[in-house]
């Protein structure tokens, strides 16, 4: 089949503002997002920029807004995308971020707040010998949140980021529930104080957006809202 | 768990606005039951005022006019919760007492929740740290004069 590729470009060096390009683009339904976007700067432009690295759908390098909702381009095929030839696929980069150029965004921002939330075992006990333990009931609480790759598809999903450019966000306040509740870490106190502010959990409305995104289907307002509750009753 | 300071924290009136909103499901749905479907089960005391009392329009009707306003949209058959029931109800000696205890509190816990929930959209939107702060301070003491107006209303009605 042959697609029509939309990719949102935009080179601050020459351009004022965003513009949509169109390429026709030859693909199998069982291809990936990703390849689609590789064929174009493999073979139609190679200007074009563009994250990507393991395409495995482990390092989260290539989130993105494909169809109109944040994904990772590796990690969503064809097939699932459109069923008939000549169909449209529409990229963007994430919303809600200053893009540097194409569908690469600037993550710094992003990574300013996942450091915000302390995002490290905090614990002043000596180490034991070996390691400290947990027990596999322990370890079931932050099974799920422990799987997030850090692609920043919810944060950039949910209306209150698009609204405050500040406000934490789902995967930064994924990563203190991460933390906090994991029975080896001692920091609950300092990371709950970052997380229970003007730019934290109360600003979460349990829109669910982040849950769509998410690449690994990680349960991200469920886990919030542990948090928030945890909040409450220590505050 | 570790205890925190309170003094920065959100978590309460975060709370408080998941327990306003449960207590307003129910506390509209009385209302709403109460005021404008059922009003002879919610008509507490006929004995507050005499039948010649009722009679002689002691306590004010609704007018002919807004009587017939409301037949013109909703047909003859439309049933208007009488000014009076309302005002019987709210005078009764005993059960004034338990009415005007549920209005007070369904006030407040309306007040609370809407004026919360508009403070986070207003957060939302502002984006001046000393224009939201203007917003929060004006948008809370317009909740207080509405308190303090719905407050009076409740406990002078028929007392």
């Amino acid at each position: 089949m042959t697609l029509n590729v939309e990719i949102k470009r935009y080179n601050p060096e020459k351009d004022d503002a965003p513009h949509w390009e169109s390429y026709e683009v030859p693909a199998d339904p069982l291809d990936s997002a990703l390849a689609l976007l590789l064929h174009v700067k493999w073979h139609i432009d190679g200007t074009l920029s563009l994250r990507k690295s393991c395409a495995h759908g482990v390092c989260g390098s290539d989130a993105m807004q494909i169809n109109g909702e944040n994904k990772l381009a590796c990690s969503v095929l064809v097939q699932d995308l459109v069923d008939n030839d000549g169909a449209t696929v529409k990229f963007a980069p994430l919303p809600a971020a200053p893009v540097i150029k194409d569908l690469v965004i600037d993550q710094s921002r992003f990574f300013e707040k996942y450091r915000e939330v302390k995002p490290w075992l905090i614990n002043d006990n000596p180490a034991p010998e070996k390691e400290r333990k947990q027990s596999p009931a322990e370890h079931e609480i932050i099974e799920e949140a422990t799987k997030c790759i850090m692609c920043g598809a919810c944060t950039h999903a949910c209306p209150s980021t698009w609204a405050s450019p500040d406000y934490l966000g789902p995967a930064a306040m994924l990563k203190a529930y991460r933390y906090t509740f994991d029975t080896r870490d001692d920091g609950e106190g300092e990371r709950l104080d970052t997380v229970d502010s003007e730019n934290g959990l109360w600003k979460c409305y349990t829109i669910f957006n982040c849950n769509e995104a998410c690449p690994k289907d990680i349960d991200i307002t469920r886990w919030l809202s542990a948090l928030k509750r945890r909040s409450a009753v220590t505050a | 768990m570790a205890s925190r300071a309170a003094s920065t924290s959100n978590a309460q009136s975060w709370f408080l606005h998941r327990i306003t909103g449960t207590f307003l499901i129910f506390m509209l749905i009385t209302h709403f039951w109460v005021q404008h479907y059922d009003q002879q089960t919610a008509t507490i005391s006929h004995d507050v005022l005499s039948t010649e009392q009722i009679e002689n329009d002691v306590l004010p009707g609704y007018t002919p006019e807004a009587e017939a306003a409301v037949e013109a949209r909703f047909g003859e058959t439309a049933e208007v919760t009488p000014y009076d029931v309302v005002m019987l109800r709210l005078a009764d000696p005993v059960y004034a007492v338990l009415w005007k205890a549920f209005n007070i509190l369904f006030l407040i816990v309306a007040l609370h929740h809407g004026f919360y929930g508009l403070n986070n959209v207003m957060s939302d939107y502002i984006r001046n740290p000393m224009a939201r702060k203007t917003a929060k301070v004006l948008s809370w003491s317009l909740a207080l004069v509405l308190l303090v107006v719905g407050m009076y209303s409740v406990l002078v009605a028929g007392w």
